[in-house]
Parts: structure tokens; C-alpha cells; sequence
């Protein structure tokens, strides 16, 4: 059966955090619920919908922004107490709005994922997780990596309190008391976490994990060991998963997936019969979907998917058809209401307009006066700058508010912006002097009215680092704008990997000297992405890293007054080797580096490649012949003359050519790495081959992959 | 002195009109309509961008025409299943019955369809390269006429121009423009001022009759009213295509993306997308009486704007990028279609709306959208409101504390920025350029700023970010604008402090005067130029001083009383001199070697003066020598071009002989002799190869010297306003066809001898 759904909006709050919406389960008669709110201005709403309006039922007053926004109550009865976390405070309120709780935590820093079973509180802080028992303090556990989510698998159901911790580094942490009982890998950086089934599936053991690249999985937490169940991969390149929830819209008697996205898609995945997800309904907004629930607040009768969208729309999707089959005069109705409504918003817009009128004025007046200072207040901004590791590219995603004006990027280490198809402002590329301000990239783009939402595509070079900058200036008087900095690192093409293959040729490198375990991990932050800021735990740790793009691997352990550094690719090791030094001298840490080649490595590297530019360069030279084939083909009027290969390359143009531009200059960055490579190499062995690369590029041009080995073996 | 510009209020409360002319808007409007294509097909062809029309080749049936790879056109007929038989050219598809293939052998640059003989009552195809215009009567397989054409043909219109009673096939090349009838005679011809890229008839001034709307590669829109220019209309980049809307409305397309819409020479608006608009079309979609703009873009998007606002009401997206707009009863039911194609042959038709059906279009989800659209507007007052009250709460908290806040951007309410423009002359590292300089008033330093401006810059826009060791509260801009055409800059400077992460935006607009790249210089030391015009004018030397100090930068406004004057500039581009000088007569005179100068300051004295008619007297015997030697190069090249015609004819007689020879050696089994044959064949082909490339080589020369001499035409009749103008134009184009070189000069420099 085909879902078809209908959107209609219901209420503007403030911006809204990941998870700060909810339902209320209904009560009474009423069979529609309530919705209840909480934004980053620290209000939280609650209102139903009678005729078509949003009725308040609640509001509480501003304060620190809400993080998160949960319900509650006894176990075993109707969980419809609010909890909202604020800061470092819980507060609880009562469906009228009544407070009944205010929980000042002894947290030194705000409260970034709430859980809430029964009497029991689970709170995280950025590394910090806590639980609680009716307000005292009962575990503790510190986690590797910032925590993004947390969850209780059910209690009432479990007889036993399983929290689980989505981490930043991969992982999900599964505690018991204050210690780790285990940790499951999961493909991405989880973002969010939910029971499975709305209860932890048939055995309550099932957990739904979504990840900040798009992909949702569901695992089994036994006891003992994980048990990974499916996983859905994000071949549309998506955005990240921000919220899941599970509830029957289709109406098949089987909850389906409810899943919102960062970059405002709506997805319900319905279950086939071997209980695997399948895709049965999208639904694109312009922004992030921060919260999502199912159930029916517009119209008695008619289901609906809630969610709470980046700068406060609160939303529903709706089963409900807009053209009724009643007669012509119930739609006449609606659309009066419809008018009402507009008349209304009509005329609160002139009174404001008035009201805005005078304080420019104002406003205005005081740019007279001395004294007088002008502050515009920050406005927020919802960032994220990723690395996707097909492409091996960085994604930066910007969200504000406001409509987006303008935004300049601004970079001192060389690097190319990609044209990304979703992105309609209008860029340009300014000229840069990079002789007295270092500037390598400049470029302004200009939104069309209306874009709350940028997202932009930024290739790096390894080796190579620096920052980019984003200025970023709303569509509001009075015009500000505010600026965003993100790190290219030196390895910035290098994602965390779980483990990796001990049987490969590797190089080290290794450093000694006088520097402390947090000096080191400084330098590691340094140069590598998605490696805590916070050193961790313990005497030494251990890193694995893969290269996005040449599939190499790099393992860094290291510890007070010692570090050792592990890859199969020379270049990675030299470029640690020349950061490392230049970081240490710049804190006037002597060093001793010492480094240990393994020649087999470079052919390693080289046959890791063959295949990548093989494929590349036989796609470039399939793509050239398309189009004088296809004048073949219109000239003769069929293909029945070609060989067999150039027909399947007819056959599969579309796809060819599809491919082909989604990787725009992928052959130019594998040149590069192989003559970084070949230079490094002999770099190592202390001489210098920069006069040879033309002779490289030549066999490159004429790509053998013996050839190249020979000339890698035999240039001195 | 430095003009400076330092309005308080102006600071913070720039109007918000920067380029939002140019405002890419997205928005619906209230009247978006709903479409789904009545038809689809999938042709097996690709379609080269715009060169797609339809015609009714019998009278009745229409066909879509379009050019397709390898220089071939191909006709879509689904109408009659023709029982044509193949002739010279035009050659049934093999793969699909409904599509024939006309051969031109050479790459199509333009195609149309029209009733070009109005006594036969049906429509001829027109075909244009780079080298021929072809008249094709598709409807009795025979050509019509088969020109060579000189110039080339990048756009080609059809229709009756102004006062010429047959319909005209007007080919736009290399500077030129010609009008042919269907007999072939050539009717119409004049010069422009750069390559043409697109053409249009239009009634521009409301006359009944048709002028011709031409756009060309200089970034200009000019308007023929039959050989005379009566508007000129600047944009900012290449005009890539035009079309009438209605009256004297007519849609525009640049080459950077921007679309819009002008009523005679003003704009009434412009949207610009990242993406390129392939082909636009007039067509009323919503069947409201007004033609909507559709607009076929890089990546697939179809889109209908209403003519008056530019706002949005009906899309749709094609997988690949749309290669022509066109409109024709495809269905033969009575009902007009819009027709889009894409460049994989991808055709599809839509219907407008019915009238009735117009109102019940404004369904919920319009009203939905207006509600969120309201609810957006309130709640961006609500934040404005905010920001102020914060501000206030700022101030008073601050006053206690008197510190300034880096994080927040806090600066002092009184901050000031001001701009000024000036020459600089430019040093060992830098060229000479124009320097706009940006201060604030206090210790706040501006951390970058941003120049939005057209046709001065690589892109739309220009960024100065100083590294953090060179922030201070005075960022110096070079400018060097490559046309002398007055400019709008539109500046945001985001002013703060060091540690500032939130800056406040100033927002303003300076004008670049015209002739900004010319600096004053001493008149007695500037070398002595032998070119000069000199024409005389009635009007009081003031009002020319005032358009002195409009149109250049002077260091301080000039105050010249009394006539004779002279004034001296140098140009910042290449170092030349102006020497400008009026006597007491009335008698101005130019002296500069830049004849485009020359003509420039002509055009923009004439319009502030309101001159309507200018004959001038002129010499620019550097710019002449050259001309004379283009000349004499253009005749080389003819003889050239003949002989190397004759080489390959006999050539190819040779090439036949030898592969008959070749063969009947094949067929005697002589082997050793067929191998000598081909070898021979071989080598002679190479030959013929060598041979092409020489003609291409000559040939493009040769384009190259005629667009010079086409320049120079222009260039002569720049110098010259109103009806001398278009009688130098004339008279030089007699000129050449009669070969009369001295007659030739004799007018550039006087002017046409009144007949």
C-alpha cells in the first residue's frame, strides 16, 4: 500500500535541540494527543490542536537552552511527567505544567543526553555519564570519547539496568554499574540511539542505532556478546540519523521505522517478511528533523508522523486527505478557517512590524550617541564539517534560524570546492593574494531567499593543513554575521577504524624525548580527525586509523615520553614524521625520531592503488568513446556491427557517465598520492627525486602497473 | 581630495537593495500551478542546445526539428507516416520510422523553422554553420538557397523586419548581421560591435513593426531598427539568448546564469541561478492573457516566471539539461503545447491550465505555504526585536563594566565606515588601478569585506580578507574594471575586533564612475597623438565640466569658467593619453589613439547632452595603417582560400583514380600493386589532411581580419550619434562591397558625403 501523507504545520517555537519532542499520551476521552516542546530559549510549549489551530496548554518561562526533553513516571503506569535537561539542571513538570521537580546535578558541564526509567536518571555530559536514583548519585563512568546518546534498555522487562552510551569513536558502550561490560562497533559515529519496536523488540534486547553519515542499524544486546541483526547503508548520501522512532502509520498492525535526518528527510521503513527494513515513504523538508514521533494530534482518526524541525517548526505529516470526499461545502469550511488564520497572522505581522519600526528608530538614534554600545546577540548555528568516506571528501553543513544571506569561505591551506547539486546559492570565486594574507581560497555565496540551510563540498590534500573559515550573515537586521572555523588536519583524509590488518608491510616511526602523555595525545589531536580532544584515561592508548581514499592504515600507541606510529603508506609516516618535529620544536621539546622503512611497503601501497586507477583510467577511456559510438549507432542504425564491449559500453553509458561525474578529478588526487609517494620514498633514503616526477606522470600516462613498479624500484 | 561618504544612518541602515536586483529567488508565487506533461517521448537522438524548433513543413502537420551529433538535423513528423523516399539529404532514420535525418555535413550552429515564402503556405527549415546558411523546403526535399556565408551564422531569426515586406532569415556572425529573403537576395546588413550569440524581433517601440534585438559577446543588447541602432543596453555578461514577450517586453539570458525581463531599455527584473539557462521561451502557462518566461536550465530544471515579478509558477526537472523551449499544437487537437526537450532527446508537452481549473488550483497547500511563509516573516520581526532589546540590555549591563567585548562583536554605537575612491598609480609589484579605501572611525577593525559588483571582477564578487597579523581598521581595494562602463559597488565590510567571532555588517554603495581608469595628468607634458575627432556642440562649457566630474575621478571637481579649456588624461590600462580640449566655439576635440575611447566618450557626452544627432570629423592614422594591412590580408586570404579550393578538387579526382586503380589491382590479384596503390592513397590522404588544416588556419584568419574590418565599421560609427552614424555604417559597408579602399578611409574619417 502506498503511504500518502500530507504536511501541515502547526507551531513555531524556538530552535530546537536533538530530541526535545514529544507526545503526550492521551488521556480522557480525547483520543488526540498533546505536543510538548522544549527550545533553545529554554521554553518548553505544550499545546493540542482543536480546529486546525495550535490551543496552548502550557508554557514555561525562558532559561538555559534545552538539551533534551523526555517522559516519564512510575513504572508501570502512564509515562506522562516531563522531564527536560537544561544545562546541568533536570526540572520536572506535570502535563498541566505544574513544576514537581528542579534536580541541580553536580555536573560541572551541561548536560548533553538524558534517559529516563522509572526513578532512575541516566545523564551524560560530554565524556561523563551518571546515573542517578531518585535524585542520588549511583554509578559513574568516564568514556573514551564524547558520549552523543544514552539509553536504558527496559527495565521493567529486563529485571536488571543495562545503560547503553552512543560514543563519538564508533562505539556503543554497554555499562553495568560503573563499569563497561562491553563495546559493540557500529559503522559510524553513532548520533542517536532507540529501542527497538518502541520496547526492545521480542526479547527487549534490541537496540536501533543511527549514525551522523546517514546509517541505521539494529543490534542485539545479549548479556554476554552483541549480536548485530541488519544494517541499512546510506547509498542515497543522505544525511545524518538525528532522531528514530517506531509506530504504525502504514497500519498493517506492524510498527514501522520512523527516521528524520539532518538534512531534513523524513523516511518510514516498513518490515518485509524477514523482518528486514524496507523503504516505504520519503518526504523532504528543507531542514534538519530534530525530533519525530507517530501518533495523532491534528484530527481524531487520523494517524500522523510529529516532528520538531532545526529552527522550531513543529510539524506534522498527516494520513489525513486535504480534499476531503464530503461535499464542496465542508472544503469552503476549511479554507475559511484556513483565511482566519492568515487575517490573523496578518495583522499580529503590521502590529510587530510597528513595534520593529520604533525600536530601529531607536536604535538608530543611539549610533548619535558616545557611549552607547551596539551588541547584536550570537545567533546559533548548526554546523557539522565530516568527512565522507566515499569520496574521501569533506561535507560542511551550515543551518541557521534566519534565512542565510550570504556566506564567505575563507581558507589558508589550498583546497577545491565541489559544486554540490542540493546547494542553489550562487557562488563566486574571488581572486586571492596570498603573498602578504595568505589566503588560498575565497569565495562568497549568495543564498536565494529562503535557504536556512548550506551544505558544501571541500577536497583536501593530505599534508597539507590549515584552517577554513565560514562567515556566515543571516537575512535579519541589524546584519551581523559570525564566523566558524574548522581544522583541515595533516592527515585529514584518515577516518578511526576499529582494527586493523597486522599482516601488511609496515613503516615506523618512532619519537622519544621529554614530553608528557597530554603533549602527545596534543600533537595526535593535532594532526589526525576524530580523535578526542580530552587525553585519555590510563598510562598509553592506542589509535587505528585508515586512509578514505587509498585504503592504507596507520596505528598510533603512544605514551609518557614515547610514541609509535604504524603504516603501510610511506607518505603518511613522512608527513607525521615532519609535523611531529615541527610541533615539537615550536614548545621547544627535543625529539628523538628515529624510523624504520620497509621497502615491501611501497609496492603494497602501489598494488593497494593499481586497481583504483585502473578502473579510473579504464572509465575515462570507456566515457571518451561514448558519444562517438553513439554517432555510430545513429549512423548505421543499430549496434549488431560492434564488438561486444563496445556494446556493453553503449549498453551502460547512463551508468558510465553518472560515475564518471560523480568523481571529478579522482585520477589527478591518485597521481598525486603516487608521486607523494615515489618523493617520500626516496626522501627516506635521503635523496631527492623532484627532477624524475615528469618521468613519472609520463608512465602514468601510459599506466602499466609493472612499469611503475620497475620505476619505482629503479630511480635512484 | 578624496570624495568621501559618511552618513551615520547610512551605516546601518543601507537600504537592502543591494545586488537583491539579482536576488535568485525561489519562491513561489501565490499562483503556482501544478502541471504533469500531457505527452513524453523519448527520441533516440541528442539534441544540441538551442538549435530546436517546430514547422509545419506541409502546412499542416508540425514536426519538431532539431540539430543532432555529426551535423546532422533530424525531423520528428509522428503525424504522417511518411512514404518519402531518401533524396540527397534528407534520409529516413533507420531506427525509428517517425524520424528523418537531414545531412548538412558540417556542425549546425543555429536552425529555425517559419514560413519564410509566404506564397507557398507552409514553413521552411533554415540551417546555419559556421561557414553557410542553408534554406531547406523539407516539404519538397530541395533547397531553397545555399549561401556561403562569411561571417558564420551563431544565431538565426525569422520574421519580418521594420519596413521590408518579405520575411527576412537574419544570421547573426562574427560582428555581423544579414538579412536574406527566400530567394537569397541579401536585403539587410549592418555591423555590431562584437560576435553575435543571439537574436530576437521584437516590436520594441510600440510601432507595429518589428525591430531587431541582437546580443552579442561584448555584454550588450542592442536594438536595429532596421539598419539604424535606436537602444543600447549594457548587461553583464554574454547574452546568450532573447525573446519577445509581448509589446516591448522582451526576456534576456546571460551566460552566468542570470534570466530576466526588460520593457524597452529598462529592467523590470533578473533572477541569476549557478546554473546556465539554455533556451527561453514566452508561452502563458497559466492561461491568464500574459506570457510567462520559461526558462530551460544546465540541470534540467524547467521553470515559468511571470513576466512582471520573476516569481516562480510552475517547474519541473529534466535528467539532463534542457537543450530548447519551443511551443506548437503537437497533438493536433487546437491547443498549444509547451514544448521542452532535453539534450538526451527527452520531449515533453504541457498543457496551460483551463481557466476554470485556474481557481481551484489554489489549493490547501498554497495556503499552507502562505501561512509558513507569514509565520517565517513573524517570526524573523520577532528575532529582529530581540536583537534590539538585547542590545539595550547590553548598553545598560556595559555601562558598569566599560569594557568591549570581543566575542560578541560589541562596538561602539557611533562606529562610522568610510569609503573613497581614488587613482593609484600603481607600483613595481602592483599595476596602476583604482583604489577604494574602507575605514571605520574608531579602534574597530574591519575583518573583511566583501565587494559585490558586475563585470569588474573575475565573479560576482571580489573578497579582501587580511591575514590576523594585518588586521587593522583600513582595508585598501584595487580595482581595475576592464570596460569604461560605470559601476554600482556593493559593499559589506564585517567590522569588529580581533577576537571577535560575531561582526556587525556595514552595508553600502559606491559608484564607479565611467572613466575611473583614467587619471589627470599635465596637458603640456603629454606626447602629441596624430589621431584626433573633433565635432562642435551648441551647449554652455558647464554642463560639460559637470559631465567631467561625473564621469571620471578628478582628485577634486574641476571649476573651468571660460572656454578654451584642456584637460589631459592618462590611462591606467596601457599608459595612452586623452587629451580633451573645447575653444570658445563650441568646438570640442579628442586627441587619443583609441579609437574604442574615442567612441565611448562620444556616446556618454552625447547621451548627458542629449544630442541626437553628431556628425564628427575624425583621423586615427595608426588604427587606419592597420586596417589598410587587414585589408590587404583579407584579400590574400581570398586568393588563398580559391587556390587551396582548386588543389583539393583536383585532389580528390586523384584520390578517386587512385582507389579505382587500387582495386581493380585488388581484383587482379595484383597484390604487390594494390599495396603500392594504397600506400600511395595513404600518403595522398595525409596529404589532403595537411592540406585541411592549412584551409582551417587560413580560414580562420580570415574570420579573424573580417571581424577586424566589421570592428573598424563599428568603431567609425560609434564616433558618430543618430542618423551621421548610421549613414557612415552604410556607406563604409558600400564601400567594401565596391572595393574602394580610399573611400573607405575617406568616410571613417568625415563622415558619409550626404547623397
Amino acid at each position: 500500500m502506498e503511504l500518502q501523507l500530507h504536511r501541515m504545520d502547526y507551531l513555531q517555537v524556538a530552535v530546537t535541540s536533538q530530541k526535545t519532542m514529544k507526545l503526550l499520551p492521551a488521556s480522557g476521552r480525547r483520543a488526540t494527543q498533546k505536543v510538548v516542546v522544549g527550545d533553545q530559549d529554554g521554553v518548553v510549549t505544550c499545546f493540542g490542536i482543536k480546529k486546525n489551530e495550535a490551543v496552548p496548554v502550557f508554557k514555561t518561562l525562558p532559561g538555559q537552552k534545552i538539551a533534551r526533553l523526555e517522559l516519564g513516571g512510575a513504572l508501570g503506569t502512564v509515562q506522562e511527567k516531563i522531564f527536560v535537561a537544561a544545562g546541568s539542571e533536570v526540572r520536572g513538570f506535570t502535563k498541566r505544567g505544574k513544576p514537581f521537580l528542579s534536580f541541580e546535578t553536580n555536573l560541572t558541564e551541561s548536560i548533553r543526553a538524558m534517559h529516563i526509567s522509572g526513578s532512575d536518571l541516566f545523564l551524560c555530559a560530554s565524556y561523563i555519564y551518571n546515573h542517578y536514583c531518585d535524585c542520588k548519585d549511583q554509578h559513574y563512568f568516564l568514556s573514551g570519547d564524547k558520549i552523543s546518546d544514552v539509553l536504558c534498555l527496559p527495565v521493567e522487562r529486563l529485571e536488571r539496568i543495562t545503560p547503553v552510551l552512543a560514543c563519538q569513536d564508533r562505539v556503543l558502550r554497554v555499562l553495568q554499574g560503573s563499569s563497561l561490560m562491553y563495546e559493540v562497533d557500529v559503522p559510524g559515529p553513532p548520533s542517536i540511539l532507540a529501542l527497538n519496536n518502541g520496547n526492545g523488540g521480542e526479547s527487549g534486547e534490541e537496540l536501533l542505532y543511527g549514525t551522523s553519515d546517514g546509517k541505521i542499524g539494529l543490534i542485539h544486546i545479549a548479556m554476554n556478546t552483541p549480536i548485530p541483526k541488519w544494517e541499512i547503508p546510506n547509498e542515497k548520501k543522505r544525511g545524518g540519523i538525528l532522531c528514530i522512532d517506531s509506530f504504525d502509520i502504514i497500519g498493517d498492525g506492524v510498527k514501522d521505522m520512523l527516521i528524520g535526518r539532518d538534512d531534513g528527510t523524513v523516511e518510514v521503513y516498513g518490515y518485509d517478511s524477514a523482518n528486514e527494513p524496507v523503504l516505504q515513504y520519503d518526504h523532504s523538508l528543507t531542514e534538519s528533523i530534530t525530533s519525530i514521533q507517530g501518533g495523532c494530534v491534528g484530527k481524531d482518526g487520523y494517524d500522523e508522523i510529529v516532528l520538531s524541525t532545526y529552527s522550531g517548526w513543529v510539524t506534522g505529516l498527516t494520513t489525513e486527505p486535504i480534499h476531503k470526499e464530503a461535499g464542496p461545502g465542508q472544503e469552503l469550511k476549511m479554507s475559511q478557517d484556513m483565511q482566519n488564520k492568515i487575517a490573523s497572522l496578518r495583522s499580529e505581522l503590521e502590529q510587530l512590524q510597528f513595534k520593529v519600526l520604533q525600536e530601529r528608530d531607536r536604535y538608530q538614534h543611539s549610533s548619535q550617541s558616545v557611549t552607547a554600545v551596539s551588541a547584536v546577540p550570537v545567533f546559533s548555528i548548526n554546523d557539522k564539517f565530516t568527512l565522507n568516506q566515499d569520496d574521501a571528501s569533506y561535507s560542511l553543513i551550515l543551518e541557521v534560524q534566519m534565512a542565510i544571506d550570504n556566506v564567505l569561505i575563507q581558507s589558508d591551506v589550498p583546497v577545491d570546492l565541489l559544486d554540490v547539486d542540493k546547494n542553489s546559492a550562487v557562488v563566486s570565486f574571488s581572486g586571492c593574494d596570498n603573498e602578504p594574507n595568505g589566503n588560498f581560497l575565497l569565495a562568497t555565496y549568495r543564498c536565494q531567499a529562503n535557504t536556512t540551510r548550506l551544505e558544501l563540498k571541500i577536497r583536501s590534500i593530505e599534508g597539507q593543513y590549515g584552517t577554513l573559515q565560514a562567515y556566515i550573515t543571516p537575512r535579519i537586521q541589524p546584519k551581523t554575521c559570525q564566523v566558524r572555523q574548522y581544522q583541515i588536519k595533516p592527515l585529514s583524509l584518515h577516518q578511526r577504524a576499529h582494527a586493523i590488518d597486522q599482516n601488511r608491510p609496515m613503516n615506523t616511526v618512532s619519537l622519544t624525548g621529554q614530553f608528557s602523555f597530554s603533549d602527545m595525545h596534543s600533537w595526535v589531536v593535532f594532526c589526525l580527525p576524530e580523535v578526542p580532544e580530552k587525553t585519555p584515561v590510563g598510562e598509553n592508548v592506542t589509535f587505528y586509523f585508515k586512509n578514505t581514499f587509498l585504503e592504507t592504515q596507520l596505528e598510533c600507541t603512544y605514551r609518557k615520553g614515547e610514541g609509535l606510529f604504524k603504516s603501510d603508506n610511506i607518505s603518511t609516516i613522512s608527513i607525521l614524521k615532519d609535523v611531529l618535529s615541527k610541533e615539537a620544536t615550536k614548545r621547544k621539546i627535543n625529539l628523538n625520531i628515529s624510523y624504520d622503512i620497509n621497502e615491501e611497503s611501497v609496492g603494497h601501497t602501489l598494488k593497494l592503488i593499481h586497481p583504483k586507477l585502473e578502473y579510473q583510467l579504464l572509465l575515462a577511456k570507456k566515457v571518451q568513446l561514448i558519444d562517438a559510438l553513439k554517432e555510430l549507432q545513429v549512423h548505421e542504425g543499430n549496434t549488431d556491427f560492434l564488438i561486444p564491449e563496445y556494446r556493453s559500453i553503449l549498453e551502460e553509458a547512463e551508468k558510465l557517465q553518472e560515475e564518471y561525474k560523480k568523481q571529478p578529478a579522482h585520477l589527478e588526487r591518485l597521481y598525486g598520492m603516487i608521486t607523494d609517494l615515489f618523493i617520500d620514498k626516496f626522501k627516506f633514503k635521503g635523496t631527492n627525486v623532484k627532477t624524475k616526477v615528469p618521468l613519472l606522470l609520463e608512465i602514468l600516462d601510459n599506466y602499466e602497473q609493472d612499469a611503475l613498479m620497475a620505476f619505482f624500484e629503479t630511480a635512484q | 581630495m578624496q570624495t568621501s561618504l559618511s552618513n551615520p544612518n547610512a551605516v546601518y541602515w543601507y537600504p537592502s537593495n543591494h545586488p537583491s536586483v539579482l536576488q535568485p529567488t525561489n519562491s513561489r508565487g501565490p499562483g503556482f500551478i501544478m502541471l504533469v506533461p500531457i505527452f513524453t517521448l523519448k527520441l533516440n537522438h541528442k539534441i544540441n542546445p538551442r538549435m530546436v524548433s517546430v514547422g509545419r513543413y506541409d502546412g499542416v502537420h508540425p514536426c519538431l526539428t532539431a540539430a543532432t551529433q555529426a551535423g546532422k538535423v533530424f525531423i520528428h513528423n509522428p503525424h504522417s507516416r511518411s512514404q518519402r523516399v531518401s533524396a540527397q539529404r534528407l534520409v529516413q532514420s533507420s531506427q525509428d520510422s517517425d524520424v528523418s535525418l537531414l545531412n548538412i555535413n558540417q556542425n549546425v550552429s543555429c536552425l529555425t523553422a517559419g514560413v519564410f515564402d509566404p506564397r507557398v503556405g507552409y514553413d521552411s527549415l533554415i540551417v546555419g554553420t559556421q561557414t553557410n546558411l542553408l534554406a531547406y523546403d523539407v516539404h519538397n526535399n530541395s533547397d531553397l538557397f545555399y549561401k556561403e556565408i562569411v561571417d558564420g551564422a551563431n544565431a538565426v531569426v525569422l520574421g519580418s523586419l521594420g519596413d521590408i515586406t518579405s520575411p527576412l532569415a537574419v544570421i547573426g556572425g562574427n560582428c555581423a548581421l544579414q538579412g536574406f529573403d527566400c530567394s537569397g537576395n541579401d536585403l539587410f546588413w549592418t555591423v555590431t560591435g562584437d560576435n553575435v550569440r543571439s537574436l530576437a524581433l521584437c516590436d520594441f517601440d510600440g510601432d507595429e513593426k518589428k525591430e531587431l534585438l541582437v546580443g552579442s559577446e561584448d555584454f550588450d543588447i542592442r536594438v536595429f531598427k532596421e539598419d539604424e541602432i535606436v537602444a543600447e543596453m549594457s548587461e553583464t555578461e554574454t547574452i546568450t539568448a532573447l525573446c519577445p514577450m509581448y509589446g516591448s517586453r522582451f526576456g534576456y539570458a546571460l551566460s552566468n546564469g542570470t534570466v530576466g525581463v526588460y520593457d524597452r531599455t529598462a529592467r523590470y527584473w533578473r533572477i541569476k541561478s549557478k546554473n546556465l539557462a539554455m533556451s527561453i521561451h514566452a508561452f502563458d502557462l497559466n492561461s491568464d492573457g500574459v506570457c510567462e518566461l520559461i526558462t530551460g536550465w544546465s540541470n534540467g530544471k524547467i521553470d515559468a516566471r511571470s513576466d512582471r515579478t520573476g516569481e516562480v509558477i510552475f517547474k519541473d526537472n529534466f535528467c539532463s539539461s534542457v537543450a530548447g523551449v519551443v511551443e506548437g499544437d503537437y497533438r493536433m487537437d487546437g491547443k498549444t503545447q509547451l514544448i521542452c526537450c532535453s539534450i538526451d532527446g527527452e520531449v515533453r508537452g504541457y498543457l496551460p491550465t483551463s481557466q476554470e481549473a485556474a481557481g481551484s488550483l489554489m489549493d490547501t497547500s498554497v495556503e499552507q505555504e502562505l501561512v509558513r511563509e507569514l509565520s517565517q516573516k513573524k517570526q524573523n520581526l520577532l528575532l529582529e526585536l530581540k536583537n534590539y532589546q538585547e542590545n539595550s540590555k547590553q548598553a545598560e549591563s556595559r555601562i558598569s563594566q566599560s569594557e568591549t567585548d570581543g566575542q560578541m562583536g560589541v562596538i561602539p554605537a557611533n562606529t562610522q565606515l568610510q569609503t573613497a575612491l581614488s587613482v593609484s598609480l600603481g607600483s613595481e609589484t602592483q599595476n596602476a588601478h583604482v583604489e577604494l579605501s574602507i575605514s571605520t572611525s574608531n579602534d574597530t577593525i574591519i575583518r573583511a569585506v566583501l565587494i559585490f559588483a558586475e563585470g569588474i571582477f573575475e565573479g560576482e564578487s571580489h573578497v579582501v580578507h587580511p591575514s590576523t597579523q594585518h588586521l587593522s581598521g583600513l582595508v585598501r581595494v584595487p580595482i581595475s574594471p576592464p570596460k569604461d562602463v560605470p559601476v554600482d559597488l556593493h559593499i559589506k565590510a564585517f567590522v569588529g575586533y580581533k577576537s571577535s567571532v560575531q561582526f556587525h555588517v556595514f552595508e553600502l554603495t559606491r559608484q564607479l564612475p565611467r572613466f575611473s581608469m583614467y587619471v589627470l595628468s599635465n596637458p603640456s607634458s603629454a606626447p602629441e597623438t596624430s589621431s584626433y575627432v573633433t565635432f562642435t556642440t551648441s551647449e554652455r562649457l558647464q554642463r560639460v565640466v559637470l559631465w567631467l566630474n561625473q564621469n571620471f575621478l578628478l582628485p577634486e571637481d574641476a571649476e573651468i569658467q571660460n572656454a578654451p579649456f584642456q584637460i589631459s588624461f592618462t590611462s591606467l590600462r596601457d599608459g595612452g593619453t586623452l587629451l580633451l580640449s573645447m575653444k570658445a566655439s563650441g568646438e570640442i576635440s579628442l586627441r587619443t589613439d583609441d579609437m574604442d575611447l574615442a567612441g565611448d566618450i562620444i556616446q556618454s557626452l552625447a547621451s548627458f547632452l542629449a544630442i541626437e544627432d553628431l556628425a564628427v570629423e575624425a583621423d586615427f592614422p595608426k588604427y587606419f595603417d592597420q586596417l589598410r594591412k587587414v585589408l590587404v590580408q583579407v584579400d590574400e586570404s581570398h586568393s588563398v582560400h580559391q587556390k587551396l579550393t582548386a588543389d583539393m578538387a583536383d585532389q580528390s579526382n586523384l584520390i578517386r583514380s587512385m582507389l579505382v586503380q587500387a582495386e581493380d589491382a585488388r581484383l587482379m590479384r595484383d597484390m604487390k600493386n594494390m599495396k603500392k596503390r594504397y600506400n600511395e592513397l595513404y600518403d595522398l590522404n595525409r596529404d589532403l589532411i595537411n592540406r585541411y588544416k592549412i584551409r582551417c588556419n587560413n580560414h580562420a584568419e580570415l574570420l579573424n581580419n573580417l571581424k577586424c574590418v566589421n570592428q573598424a565599421i563599428q568603431r567609425a560609427g560609434r564616433l558618430r550619434v543618430g542618423k551621421p552614424k548610421v549613414q557612415v555604417i552604410t556607406a563604409c559597408r558600400d564601400a567594401i562591397r565596391s572595393n574602394n579602399i580610399n573611400a573607405l578611409f575617406r568616410i571613417m574619417r568625415v563622415g558619409a558625403t550626404p547623397s
